[in-house]
């Protein structure tokens, strides 16, 4: 790790095809800028990414990066991580690529805590196939494969990280950047598990969770008098249905991290060029 | 009498079936013979007829025949459900004492052995000991020296502490004892041969971990499945002494990508699943293979589709190995034909992996991955173990891996296919790696001359591979045979000791058996200098044979069976001289 990192070090030279005023380009500047803040290098840093709008960000960032399936970027990254500890392993996507196709993998993410950090792109909508809704679109919210609205509440995805055991449950928006990058910086240094929800609104194709609702609605939790060690408390935010909130909502200063657990602490890249001395040993275990 | 004996326990599930015939294969493998095991287990824990079964001779034994000589049978239904292989002079061990086995009728031609098993293990300090109890009338039966026996039980129970072992070698005597007495005028006509030879006894999916191992494998995802839990169980543990883990993910979707990830990581990474778990993982075969990451993915086979049948055999997968996963898919399909190939062709498979950097299947199969088998322990030879890693690239050499802008390539469609890895933390050689389309840099595009050579690039590796590695088959039998059979998978051994069979029956074979499914070994010289080729698999449509027709433009016999049981020596020779004769109408 070098001190001289700069956040533009973690820039790739490829132009982002992202629509014009995209939340996603925030999100992503937050999380360079957080990445060189930590003191990490692009050749330390394992960036794995979801697939949708959100997911294309691997591919303008300058990093280790590998751009998956839809929904399995967390295992990926679980994966990275174990065989890896050395390595700053940070995972993205969107709301539909982390919350429908992606669920069962983010609650197993939370509730196996490794060390990385997790931030989704929430934009409410499936941007990259063209406006379909998405497990945090509203209940009436209109789309091309929805026409009266999804009928159904949207999940609440902090809800579910802190029913899972969540050690690190942050909510930020795109357009806030320097607190954005504040929150991102925070679950990158969090010892375990740091969850990020984004708000990142998609310009194109949706046109009631927009900057401006965002902008008049959010609340910061330094302004709430809020103690993010307090479970009780982060519950009782997470469950207010009608406010949007961001800041630390829940942090467990207590945790320890899977892989420490588990007694990983070096990489599992270096391996002999034969069997290992005494593989022997191995054989005559079945005498 | 010949030497070679099959011995069987069976009961219900859960009344210690399997750990006593283990017992009892081990006594047989310390005392130098070898054994071939074999099981018949239903999908359930506790209930439902279950056996193990156990052949053994001093030469080496390979498969299973419809013979049994000795049953041990806790409960009436594990007569009824081997009355087909009891033959004249089969010794039948059961407990008249017991309610359930009062009116037990044993035919006129077989010698029924009424042991109370029971009392006789209160006796010696438990009833828990019946089991125990039987394996010392079967030692008696059977002329096996009991000494023999008391090393397993210690193997076994051991740390349970002294007296337990020493209660279970009492047990053994007192059901030694008890014939000896009670039917001393019968000589059941065996002479158990003993040897100094020491084998070791394991099974396929044992093998499959230890081979893995060996090869320096450090990470294992997984999701418990029968048959392929086993290989995650012997990891379990094992692999942590070598630095690596064994991590057991929420789902196969999960696992398959997790053993990725580790792969990217730079770890030799597998995971290993059956039929259901096969189909999940599929999405990210073509992952695997665009990423150029190398991973081993074992699929141990049973019976399909869907759930099908959990615990029985079949090697129904093969299509899905070879062609599974959409758009084209530059791979490799091992399958080991033995168990103890099953260790030799996962260390291949790791090597495969890494020297192509694109998955390689393991196909295994039920029939192989319960099945213990002894063998010289030399005949895992560690010093034999080779690990290529490929082309792996460090801050030393990354430069000429480097573009104009001196950017590290990743995917450089270098003439053998075969581009540099460089494992993350390797200064200067951060990139991206994608699933979509990319260029030398992994980044994602549509440029049709890109997306023409980055395929070539991919499955010019299949080709470099054809080229370079040896993908041989192994051949028995008479090489001018005008019939030829050929198979894959674990039916080598029923074939082998098949064609002792066929040669009393005056039918000469030659017998290719095939441990490379892709590539494979061209047969098309075999096949034209043949009469007759006959294609042995346990599947329904002849999976294997489909592919063999296409390699030859030839239309070739098959053997197929899909009941959920292996091939049996014996059944596999008659199935074989039927498909002869046929031919033979026909022609
Ligand atoms: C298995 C599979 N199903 C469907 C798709 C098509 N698909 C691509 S992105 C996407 C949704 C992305 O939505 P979200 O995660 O919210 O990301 P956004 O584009 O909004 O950033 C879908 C359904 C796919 N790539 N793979
Ligand atoms: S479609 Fe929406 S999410 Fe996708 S790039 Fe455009 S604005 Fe962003």
């Amino acid at each position: 790790m070098s001190s001289d990192v700069r956040f533009t070090d973690f820039k790739s030279d490829k132009q982002p095809t992202w629509c014009p005023g995209c939340g996603d380009f925030g999100t992503m500047n937050g999380m360079m800028k957080a990445l060189a803040e930590t003191g990490n290098s692009p050749d330390d840093t394992f960036v794995v990414a979801g697939i949708g709008c959100s997911g294309k960000i691997g591919t303008y960032m300058h990093s280790y990066a590998l751009h998956g399936v839809h929904g399995r970027a967390l295992p990926v990254g679980i994966g990275v991580k174990m065989a890896n500890p050395n390595l700053e392993v940070m995972v993205a996507g969107g709301d539909g690529d982390g919350y429908s196709i992606g669920a069962g993998h983010f609650i197993h993410a939370v509730r196996r805590n490794v060390d990385m950090t997790y931030v989704v792109m929430d934009n409410r909508i499936y941007g990259l196939t063209k406006g379909q809704a998405s497990p945090t679109s509203r209940e009436d919210f209109e789309t091309s494969t929805t026409p009266e609205g999804p009928q159904q509440p949207p999940v609440n995805p902090k809800a579910l990280a802190l029913a899972a055991g969540g050690t690190f449950i942050a909510q930020s928006f795109s357009s806030n950047s320097q607190r954005h990058a504040e929150l991102v910086q925070e679950a990158i240094e969090h010892d375990g598990f740091g969850f990020v929800n984004v708000y990142s609104p998609c310009v194109t194709f949706n046109d009631v969770d927009t900057y401006d609702y965002f902008r008049d609605t959010i609340v910061d939790l330094d302004e709430e008098d809020h103690d993010p060690t307090d479970r009780e408390q982060a519950k009782d935010k997470i469950l207010e249905g009608d406010k949007e909130y961001q800041g630390v909502l829940y942090r467990d200063d207590n945790s320890v991290p899977f892989e420490q657990r588990e007694g990983i602490e070096e990489s599992m890249a270096d391996i002999p060029d034969g069997a290992p001395e005494d593989a022997m040993d191995l054989v005559r275990e079945f005498y | 009498m010949p030497d070679d004996l099959n011995w069987a326990i069976g009961g219900e599930a859960g009344d210690g079936i399997d750990s006593t015939g283990k017992i009892f294969a081990q006594a047989l493998s310390r005392a130098g013979r070898h054994v071939f095991t074999s099981k018949d287990f239903a999908s359930r824990i506790r209930g439902g007829y279950t056996a193990y079964k156990v052949r053994t001779s001093v030469d080496r034994v390979e498969s299973v025949v419809d013979r049994l000589d000795v049953l041990i049978a806790l409960t009436e239904r594990t007569i009824d459900e081997n009355m087909d292989e009891l033959h004249e002079g089969s010794v039948i061990i059961y407990d008249g004492e017991r309610t359930t086995m009062q009116d037990v009728e044993i035919p006129d031609e077989m010698i029924g052995l009424e042991v109370p098993l029971q009392r006789l293990a209160e006796e010696a300090g438990g009833a828990i000991m019946a089991n125990v109890v039987a394996l010392g009338a079967a030692c008696e039966v059977t002329n096996f020296p009991i000494a023999n026996l008391d090393e397993s039980l210690k193997k076994r129970f051991g740390d349970k502490g002294e007296a337990i072992v020493e209660n279970n070698k009492e047990a053994a005597r007192k059901g030694q004892q008890f014939v000896q007495e009670e039917y001393e005028q019968d000589d059941f006509g065996y002479d158990m041969e003993t040897t100094d030879n020491d084998y070791v006894l394991l099974n396929g999916d044992q093998a499959i971990g230890m081979g893995a191992l060996a090869a320096g494998c450090r990470f294992y995802s997984g999701y418990p499945i029968t048959p392929a839990t086993d290989v995650m169980e012997y990891l379990t543990g094992r692999i942590d002494q070598y630095g690596g883990k064994v991590v057991q993910a929420e789902d196969e979707l999960s696992a398959i990508n997790m053993a990725l990830g580790a792969a990217r990581a730079g770890a030799r990474a597998m995971t290993a699943t059956s039929g259901p778990g096969i189909d999940l993982m599929t999405e990210t075969f073509g992952l695997v293979a665009q990423s150029e990451t190398p991973l081993v993915i074992c699929d141990v086979m049973r019976s399909g589709p869907s759930t099908g049948m959990p615990t029985k055999q079949e090697q129904g997968d093969l299509n899905m190995t070879l062609y599974g996963g959409h758009g084209e898919i530059p791979r490799f399909v091992v399958a080991p034909t033995t168990v103890s190939e099953c260790f030799w062709k996962t260390v291949e498979a790791f090597n495969y992996a890494e020297k192509y950097q694109t998955p390689v299947f393991l196909v295994s199969d039920l029939a192989m991955a319960v099945t213990e088998q002894t063998f010289p322990p030399e005949e895992f030879d560690m010093d034999e173990v080779e690990i290529e890693r490929g082309k792996v690239v460090d801050e030393g050499d990354l430069d000429s891996w480097t573009n104009e802008k001196g950017q590290f390539q990743p995917h450089f469609p270098a003439a053998d296919g075969i581009s540099p890895r460089a494992f993350p933390g390797t200064d200067n050689g951060a990139h991206m790696t994608t699933g979509l389309e990319h260029d030398a840099l992994g980044r994602r595009t549509e440029d049709t001359e890109i997306r023409q050579e980055q395929v070539e690039k991919r499955q010019q590796k299949v080709e470099t591979a054809r080229e370079e590695e040896d993908w041989d088959y192994r051949e028995y039998g008479n090489p001018d045979a005008d019939t030829l059979v050929v198979s894959w998978g674990s039916n080598e051994g029923a074939m082998r000791e098949g064609m002792e069979f066929l040669e009393e029956e005056g039918i000469d074979v030659r017998f290719i058996s095939v441990p490379y499914i892709f590539p494979r070994p061209d047969l098309s010289e075999e096949i034209e200098q043949a009469e007759q080729t006959i294609v042995v698999e346990c599947n329904a449509t002849g999976q294997f044979a489909d592919v063999i027709e296409h390699d030859v433009l030839e239309r070739v016999d098959r053997v197929n069976k899909y009941n959920g049981v292996r091939f049996k020596a014996d059944e596999l020779a008659e199935a074989i001289e039927e498909a002869i004769s046929e031919a033979e109408v026909t022609a």
